[in-house]
């Protein structure tokens, strides 16, 4: 059975690109504001309820200590972790559109011939399907 | 009878007069601030806020026949109340209070090794300026202290909390249950403490504490002006 997968990710167009920085900011930024906001509201009204520094600095400061460690070591793991979302959505996108104009180039200098293919779970299916329809007729 | 009694409120208007259920014991005798704090009501207690540390210090309005005061009655305990004011310590710097302290808490000998540092932490009295920041940790303050141990005019640093310094400005048992009057100029003691201006005060607070030695503390409070100038 043919291996069907594309072996690169990344394909360098400017529309994966931007698809990329499109996925993975959509993420961060909403994440980001979220996460800082309850950071800072949590440990905030905390240090009002306490109010007296031995209070803070014997109860409050060891909890954001802790806190701080965890954020440290999840926050480089759940940015990779997010990069390589963004990457296989975009990849999904890019990749079939990749193909299409590379089997379009090709067609136009006659070196390739025959309907464009892509595989059976490509979003962009359809739309090549049409287009070996319209280039049928 | 209308008249009469337009007589008699016009009389109490114009000669400032009060009448005797609002009559009201003056602080003290000298500026008023932007806050006073007599403790003459029974209810005095509601314009400050309970924050509990370490157990729960009794604090209760005391009267006797020619005064009433806060009381703060600590057995192992820490918790401290706080009364929330904004002032500009530039403008208004002084403050002003009377308290006595009538029991000390009992520190064991360990206090005065490397290792007692923490019991060294109880105080029988404790008056703080605080001087909220943004992020909440870089908060500062300025805590007043009846030490029995240590000379007057000392400012030290807490150790586990950087931004708070700490001012003696009573010391030692020799005037353990009487009353003591202090005045300070906030602005100076930060300058001096910090070796900065402050920024604008958010709130004062009062604390006995005897949680570290594990003891027994008592002071009483009153007499408080806050924010006034010199």
């Amino acid at each position: 059975m043919q291996n069907n997968r594309r072996a690169r990710k990344y394909l360098g167009t400017s529309v994966q690109t931007k698809l990329l920085f499109l996925v993975f900011f959509s993420a961060i930024i909403p994440a980001a504001i979220v996460g800082l906001c309850m950071y800072y509201f949590i440990f905030s009204m905390m240090a009002r309820q306490m109010m007296f520094p031995e209070a803070i600095a014997a109860n409050l400061m060891p909890v954001l200590n802790r806190v701080n460690v965890v954020v440290l070591i999840t926050l480089p793991l759940s940015l990779v972790l997010i990069w390589v979302v963004a990457l296989e959505l975009s990849h999904r996108i890019a990749g079939p559109l990749y193909r299409m104009e590379k089997d379009l180039d090709e067609r136009i200098k006659g070196t390739r011939q025959g309907p464009i293919i892509l595989r059976k779970n490509d979003e962009l299916k359809p739309l090549a399907d049409k287009i070996n329809k319209l280039m049928c007729k | 009878m209308v008249i009469l009694a337009a007589l008699t409120a016009a009389y109490f208007i114009f000669s400032g007069t009060s009448l005797p259920s609002m009559a009201k014991k003056p602080v003290n005798e000298g500026p008023k601030g932007l806050a006073s704090f007599g403790f003459e009501e029974p209810d005095a207690l509601k314009k400050w806020e309970e924050k509990v540390f370490k157990g729960r210090v009794i604090y209760s309005v005391n009267k006797t026949k020619n005064n009433s005061y806060l009381n703060a009655y600590s057995k192992s305990a820490a918790s401290g109340i706080v009364h929330w004011l904004k002032f500009n310590p530039k403008e208004k710097p002084m403050v002003r209070w009377k308290w006595k302290v009538t029991r000390f808490p009992v520190k064991s000998s360990a206090s005065s090794s490397g290792n007692g540092w923490l019991e060294k932490e109880d105080y029988a009295a404790r008056f703080y300026i605080i001087f909220p920041k943004f992020p909440f940790f870089r908060l500062q303050c300025l805590e007043y202290i009846w030490s029995e141990d240590l000379p007057l005019n000392t400012v030290i640093t807490n150790q586990s909390f950087g931004n708070l310094k700490l001012i003696v400005v009573e010391s030692g048992t020799k005037n353990l249950s009487q009353w003591v009057s202090v005045e300070r100029n906030i602005y100076e003691d930060f300058k001096r403490a910090f070796g900065r201006a402050p920024s604008e005060a958010g709130a004062i607070a009062i604390m006995t504490n005897a949680n570290n030695s594990d003891s027994t503390a008592e002071a009483q409070y009153d007499e408080i002006e806050v924010g006034y100038a010199k």
